[in-house]
């Protein structure tokens, strides 16, 4: 109880729901002023997750959700039924936190040039098992058209470069854990959220990535894999760009006020100033 | 910036002048629907969206939306009701074509366009989802229109919900058009400074932090004063908080919300069991 209740300080109440406006106030920007085929709904959520802990992250992520769905001038839509991926994206957010994923972790010369090299590979060897997933790529059950799978390889080298750049640039090992951290979470958000869209949305979500769950219905795939294989392309590459936006939020923000959220030790830590 | 509320401005400001208060303190709900408790709507719109996504077929999403239907008109919102549909048009869009050109498995041709056939089977399956998507919608669109929000949260407290709970979703819903207002301020500033929105994919991601940023920064920076206020405030008091504004309920509703809602859950587990084979 004492470990649920320290999740739940006035200051984390107070930044709930903070945290919703920001998930959905910036969700709505990113998709229609950038025009960007990415959600980019959950940078509230994993803010919370990060700062107070895998419970209160759930909820932020949950009634962010319900409220889109309900509050009045900007509500309606379809958003509703996935709080349940937006509850385990906020969980899996307050363990990272737990870990100290977030936590800056500077270094120099060799060690700094290894990280950089290990996270490009790792990054082009996670899409690799997405990519090999026989729901994927047995012509029985479905298959990738051609131009996604040159697609996915392309964004996933562009990924490993840009992971490893940002590394290598910042000087900072942390770069490594959060690209990491955003995988998995995709990987989790896609599978929570392809049986939602299969059994209420007829298999798609009413955005540009349908056209992804086209190509897969074209390729022979069925309406669970369809949004399944939708999900685990768009999902971790939409939970790795907002893992490192927090990131470096994070990083703007003063180890005094970070300190004070129940887990704000683990973030600043090994912080200088 | 106050959002808007469930209750016509005009009718509360009319209602509110004949007492002589103001409508934001004295919200008369007019009409039989909008004077329901809240909770008994809560409990209509929820076990609504659980029929139109629980029982299979065609039956469960028409009996939602012909309910649904029924309550907007008696409650007056079918007008506002408009914007609730076109919320929808992109997700039925792409129902409709996904599903009836390309679902699997399907050979029963109906036509065909260019390479793509459109499937008897995809069709059903496209209609079906398309009348679900909009039942759930029109149902929660008339709980919101025809429910104050602190109406409802004041009758949750009053029930029993902690208040930490009734202030993050009352705190949230209040926020979000300042924040939009803000966020409006702030892609305005950053496009003054040669922000890129209409160019490559590649330069409008790095617009992400620079509107991003901004409005984090901005946000967080007032948590410490709201804590420090709600602090001051015996927020984390042990003790319950007195609800002074208490609904009025009946036990002619209450026995409503029971039926409604079991009744829900049994159609819904019945269904799925392949008790009663609707169309």
């Amino acid at each position: 109880m004492a470990w649920l209740s320290r999740q739940f300080s006035t200051r984390v109440i107070v930044l709930i729901p903070i945290a919703i406006a920001i998930n959905i106030v910036l969700g709505y920007t990113v998709q229609t002023i950038l025009k960007l085929p990415i959600y980019l709904d959950s940078i509230g959520t994993i803010l919370v997750g990060v700062l107070a802990g895998p419970i209160a992250g759930a909820l932020t992520g949950i009634l962010s959700n319900l409220i889109w769905q309900y509050a009045p001038v900007i509500g309606g839509g379809t958003i509703g039924p996935f709080a349940i991926t937006a509850g385990v994206i906020g969980f899996l957010a307050g363990i990272w936190g737990q870990l100290g994923v977030y936590r800056s972790r500077p270094a120099t010369g060799r060690q700094l040039i290894l990280f950089s090299v290990v996270a490009a590979v790792l990054v082009v060897a996670l899409v690799v098992p997405i990519l090999g997933n026989p729901a994927y790529t047995n012509p029985d059950i479905g298959g990738y058209p051609d131009w996604v799978y040159t697609a996915a390889v392309v964004i996933a080298i562009v990924a490993a470069v840009a992971v490893a750049a940002f590394i290598y640039l910042r000087r900072d090992l942390a770069g490594f854990w959060v690209a990491i951290a955003g995988v998995v979470t995709g990987v989790a958000a896609a599978f929570v959220s392809a049986p939602i869209a299969a059994i209420a949305f007829g298999g798609v979500t009413g955005s540009g990535t349908d056209l992804l769950v086209a190509a897969l219905r074209q390729g022979g795939s069925d309406v669970m894999s369809a949004s399944l294989g939708q999900g685990l392309f768009s999902d971790p590459i939409d939970k790795t760009i907002t893992s490192f936006v927090v990131f470096i939020i994070l990083g703007g923000l003063s180890g005094r006020l970070l300190a004070r959220f129940p887990l704000g030790e683990r973030l600043v830590r090994d912080r200088a100033a | 910036m106050r959002p808007e509320r469930g209750l016509d401005p005009s009718v509360a400001n009319r209602e509110g002048a004949a007492a002589g208060l103001p409508a934001y303190v004295l919200r008369v709900p007019t009409g039989t629907y909008r004077s329901l408790n809240p909770f008994t709507k809560s409990v209509i719109a929820l076990s609504s969206a659980i029929v139109a996504f629980g029982v299979r077929g065609w039956t469960g999403p028409l009996i939602v939306l012909a309910l649904t239907a029924a309550i907007a008109a008696i409650a007056g919102v079918t007008r506002s009701l408009r914007r609730f549909v076109l919320a929808t048009i992109p997700i039925v869009v792409s129902i409709l074509l996904v599903n009836a050109f390309l679902y699997p498995g399907a050979t029963d041709v109906l036509f065909t366009v260019g390479p793509f056939a459109a499937t008897g089977t995809g069709v059903t399956v496209a209609l079906q989802a398309t009348l679900r998507v909009v039942a759930f919608a029109l149902s929660v669109a008339v709980f919101s229109l025809t429910t104050a929000t602190d109406d409802f949260l004041a009758d949750l407290e009053h029930r029993g919900t902690g208040r930490r709970l009734t202030f993050v979703v009352g705190s949230a819903i209040g926020m979000i058009p300042a924040m939009a207002s803000r966020a409006t301020e702030i892609v305005e500033a950053q496009r003054a400074r040669g922000l890129d929105t209409e160019g490559s994919i590649r330069r409008r991601i790095r617009g992400i932090v620079p509107l991003a940023g901004p409005m984090v920064f901005g946000a967080l920076s007032e948590v410490e004063e709201r804590t420090v206020a709600l602090e001051a405030r015996g927020f984390s008091a042990p003790a319950r908080r007195t609800v002074m504004r208490i609904l009025p309920d009946s036990g002619l509703q209450r026995a409503l919300r029971w039926f409604v809602g079991l009744g829900s859950i049994v159609a819904v587990a019945a269904s799925i069991a392949g008790r009663f084979p609707l169309p």
